[in-house]
């Protein structure tokens, strides 16, 4: 299995290089640049050419590729043209924020959905079977924007229970006190997040445990008499994890990607809006680093998600 | 208002976009507007006594509607827009100079300047007992230090621009070729409290702050002097631990979400009362909710206006809160495609050829379109038809009795009429007075619902008397395109298109509409245009009223030649809680946050 994963990883980096070009070429592709979008009645075009001369934006493109491939290698993603600060530390700080969230509301997700499903498994057909499908089905089709809208505006506004912006409060002390602030702060947006993004799992979950209730493995079992918790939590529920296994090397990675509607609606500042901004303001670093990034992550994900499916089931195995 | 004073306005292409979602404006707050519906005053007169202990233990709450973290670069040169200049606002911005209600520069605050026209300096001397909010005292090298990082070479200031080599020695300086600006002279030393810069040429806009050739902000030269100037914007003294002159010190700054303020002991003019302050983004999707829900006392005051007419309508009864506003530094303005600019001899140039070029045409247009009505509808009574390219916030310049574009179809279609645009073969559409199939090419930003709206029905009314005008591209478009292709130098995508623009707060109109102004996209450059425009400038504006006069003589100009049109004026508004005492945004009122109180500790 080492040997496949090392040649995996081997495989990747071909795949990386040409991301990165298309990247590169596709940021730079788009109309404008970081300095003509600050156009405003007091800056002088002469010095919008400076900026853009001194920042190499005029070159071949083949030689601003290998100059940004050369500060890569030295770790260094440069200059956030908007921001004004090393890429490396801006991602950094963002990627922060996004963890904690991601984290917490894909635990808390998995602390409602994992049980639900079995739940509703169990009791197929039945009336609490009934009552977690529709409200599967429910949370699913409302835009995640209009929980988001409306849950920041009953439990943060008129009922004030939560802090309805950023993601720390301003007057928190060092320590403890910043760590709670912080909690507090990802406490809704991760409720909500998890609330409403159980869909995926409880489906899975739900019509594989049911699918395996009737194997013959489970028959077998129940007829030797094993009692039917046992059967559940030995023979049922591992393998109805599989396909939830299958995402779960995305979801580690993903975790990074962050939340546009979460980070607007909160002003959390994450991945997400940093990757919209950086867009619109022609942030041409931070979109290649992010998308770099993002791309790394992925190829990550699908290895992960393999070998975490060849752990769970044993049958499996990546030759 | 203390953040508008001496403040370059850094527009970002997002900001202008957001200009021309909020735009409208006002006639000047103190006289009387006929067509804004709502009047605002500067000021929330609060009758009740302040209460000490609230004032002294309490924390007054700012908003900073915004949809975007901010950046967290304190220093006014480096900046790359405006966000910043609000998250740090009770910094003082390192101001230099106190303005009056019009902007001009007056004495009493950091510094004063005198200005020698027969020498061709101005003298900066900067009061004695100015400290930073670290302690150590304020020096001429601070002054001059503003300028190397303006001008440095290898900067990443983005506010540099050919006016400041007006400069002796600015341009060798720039280009390196200069260690020091020779033109700047520090009579006492480094440390001494009085800096003399000497001009090539001396215009009467150096009396009023935002001008081009005087900058008027300062950097702690002693704190940063180690840091080279490339990573300014990135260093712990910019970001981190960044010190200020202003009636606040920072506390603490969480990166691109809030701010906290405490008074600064080392503050030369009046002593700050509130005990704290703190300033968060709100999102634009919560702001009224955020406001309706008493978190905060107020938004962030913004010169060009933060909360729209939609934030109006949901805010204006709200209770427990008053309303202050005046006239925004901006306005948004229909332009038409004339000509090209020639990169060679660096000037705008008219092209007769071009579709445009026909004013009965331009005019007609502008007839047509019903902007009273479009404002009333979405503006809800804080935009307003602009009827010049002068905002009355610039209450000496504004001609108040400029007739301007109000809806006269009748007139439009004769002016078609009487120019040859007829229709022809029975069609639709008029035709050029050649018989030629015309196609006129809208461009616009996308934007908001509301905004696009408008755009609908600008396109409708032009129906209306018969031309045919399309969006450009189809569509309105994304905002870096937009100015990508308008920024070219000769392009026929674009006829005629609805842009914003901030302002600074010196109303010269060189860089805007200037023979040499790259900005002056649409490229009209007449003759009397860039007489008048010069006008403005040279010696005969030294005296306020030949300068008032001119002013008012380009904008009858630009009205009736229709290259380029006011479209809407609006308020920079705000709510403040009626717990806060003293709040008065006016641009006089040079010490904001300090006369600020509070009546009670839990807002109203």
């Amino acid at each position: 299995m080492w040997k496949t994963i090392l040649r995996r990883i081997m495989i990747m980096i071909p795949e990386v290089i040409i991301l990165s070009l298309l990247v590169f070429l596709l940021a730079k592709a788009m109309p404008g640049d970081p300095f003509t979008g600050s156009i405003n009645p007091k800056a002088d075009p002469a010095q919008l050419h400076h900026l853009m001369k001194l920042n190499g934006l005029y070159d071949p493109w083949y030689q601003q590729y290998w100059n940004w491939v050369v500060h890569l290698f030295h770790g260094n993603l440069g200059n956030s043209y908007q921001y004004q600060e090393p890429v490396t530390r801006l991602i950094g700080s963002r990627a922060v924020n996004t963890l904690w969230l991601a984290l917490f509301t894909t635990i808390l997700t998995y602390c409602f959905a994992l049980p639900m499903g079995m739940y509703a498994a169990k009791h197929e057909g039945k009336l609490p079977d009934s009552i977690i499908r529709v409200y599967t089905y429910v949370t699913y089709c409302i835009p995640f924007f209009v929980i988001l809208v409306i849950g920041i505006w009953i439990f943060g506004y008129v009922l004030g229970w939560f802090p309805t912006t950023g993601s720390i409060s301003s007057t928190a002390t060092p320590g403890i006190g910043s760590i709670g602030s912080r909690f507090y702060h990802i406490l809704l947006p991760g409720i909500l997040g998890a609330l409403f993004g159980t869909v995926n799992v409880v489906q899975y979950l739900r019509s594989e445990v049911i699918d395996a209730k009737r194997s013959d493995y489970v028959r077998t079992a129940r007829s030797k008499g094993v009692p039917e918790k046992d059967i559940y939590k030995h023979h049922i529920f591992r393998n109805s994890l599989l396909p939830i296994a299958a995402f779960a090397g995305y979801s580690i990675t993903g975790l990074l990607n962050g939340s546009l509607f979460t980070e607007t609606v909160f002003s959390y500042p994450g991945m997400g809006l940093l990757f919209i901004n950086s867009i619109s303001y022609r942030d041409y670093t931070v979109i290649t680093a992010l998308v770099l990034i993002y791309g790394i992550l992925n190829l990550l994900g699908t290895l992960l998600s393999d070998i975490i499916l060849s752990i769970v089931d044993p049958r499996i195995r990546i030759e | 208002m203390v953040k508008t004073k001496n403040k370059v306005i850094l527009s970002a292409a997002v900001t202008l976009l957001a200009a021309v979602t909020l735009a409208g404006c006002s006639n000047n707050s103190s006289s009387s507007s006929s067509n804004s519906a709502v009047k605002f005053s500067t000021a929330y007169k609060n009758s009740a006594a302040t209460d000490k202990n609230a004032t002294k233990n309490g924390t007054l709450k700012l908003a900073m509607p915004s949809n975007s973290p901010f950046q967290g670069i304190t220093d006014p040169v480096l900046a790359p827009n405006a966000t910043d200049a609000e998250a740090f606002a009770p910094g003082g911005e390192n101001s230099l100079f106190n303005v009056d209600k019009n902007y001009k520069i007056v004495d009493g605050g950091l510094a004063n300047q005198k200005l020698d026209r027969k020498a061709k300096t101005a003298t900066i001397t900067i009061r004695s007992n100015a400290k930073w909010s670290n302690g150590s005292p304020v020096i001429a090298k601070d002054v001059e230090y503003a300028y190397e990082v303006l001008g440095n070479k290898e900067s990443t200031s983005s506010q540099y621009s050919s006016d400041f080599e007006n400069i002796e020695g600015m341009a060798a300086y720039h280009k390196g070729t200069a260690s020091t600006i020779s033109g700047i002279e520090m009579p006492n030393g480094e440390k001494g409290k009085k800096v003399v810069i000497h001009f090539k040429q001396m215009t009467p806009s150096m009396k009023f702050s935002g001008n081009s050739y005087i900058w008027g902000s300062i950097e702690p030269y002693e704190y940063i002097k180690d840091v080279p100037i490339a990573k300014l914007a990135s260093s712990e003294q910019i970001r981190k631990n960044p010190i200020f002159v202003g009636p606040y010190k920072l506390d603490k700054v969480v990166e691109g979400e809030s701010t906290s303020w405490s008074p600064n002991k080392y503050y030369y003019g009046k002593k700050a009362q509130i005990g704290h302050i703190t300033i968060n983004v709100v999102s634009l999707n919560n702001i009224d909710k955020a406001l309706q829900s008493k978190k905060y006392d107020s938004v962030v005051p913004e010169v060009a206006g933060s909360l729209g007419g939609t934030d109006y309508k949901n805010l204006k009864n709200l209770k427990g809160y008053a309303k202050v506003g005046q006239p925004a530094l901006g306005y948004s303005y229909f332009a038409f495609n004339l000509g090209h600019f020639d990169t060679k001899t660096g000037k705008n140039v008219e092209d007769s050829s071009k579709k445009m070029s026909n004013k009965s045409l331009r005019q007609a247009m502008m007839y047509a379109v019903n902007v009273d009505q479009v404002s009333k509808k979405f503006g809800n009574g804080i935009k307003w038809r602009a009827n010049t390219l002068i905002p009355p916030v610039f209450s000496k310049y504004y001609d108040k009795s400029a007739k301007g574009y109000p809806l006269d179809i009748k007139k439009a279609n004769k002016l078609l009429d009487d120019a040859g645009y007829k229709k022809r073969n029975g069609s639709k559409w008029r035709s050029d007075p050649n018989g030629k199939k015309l196609v006129i090419h809208f461009g616009a930003m996308s934007s908001s619902a509301t905004t696009e709206a408008t755009y609908q029905n600008y396109l409708q009314q032009w129906h209306k008397i018969g031309l045919n005008v399309k969006y450009a591209n189809g569509k309105p478009m994304e905002v870096n395109s937009f100015y990508d292709t308008l920024q070219k130098p000769n392009q026929n995508s674009i006829d005629l298109w609805l842009g914003a623009w901030s302002l600074s707060s010196e109303p010269t109109q060189t860089q805007l509409y200037g023979e040499t102004a790259p900005f002056n996209m649409g490229h009209f450059a007449t003759k009397k245009n860039t007489e008048l425009i010069n006008k403005m400038n040279d010696s005969s504006a030294w005296n306020d009223e030949t300068r008032t006069k001119t002013f008012k003589e380009w904008q009858e100009y630009m009205n009736d030649q229709a290259g380029v049109v006011g479209d809407q004026f609006n308020y920079a508004w705000q709510p403040v809680n009626k717990r806060v005492k003293g709040f008065d945004i006016s641009p006089a009122n040079d010490e904001f946050y300090s006369n600020l109180t509070l009546t009670s500790s839990k807002l109203k």
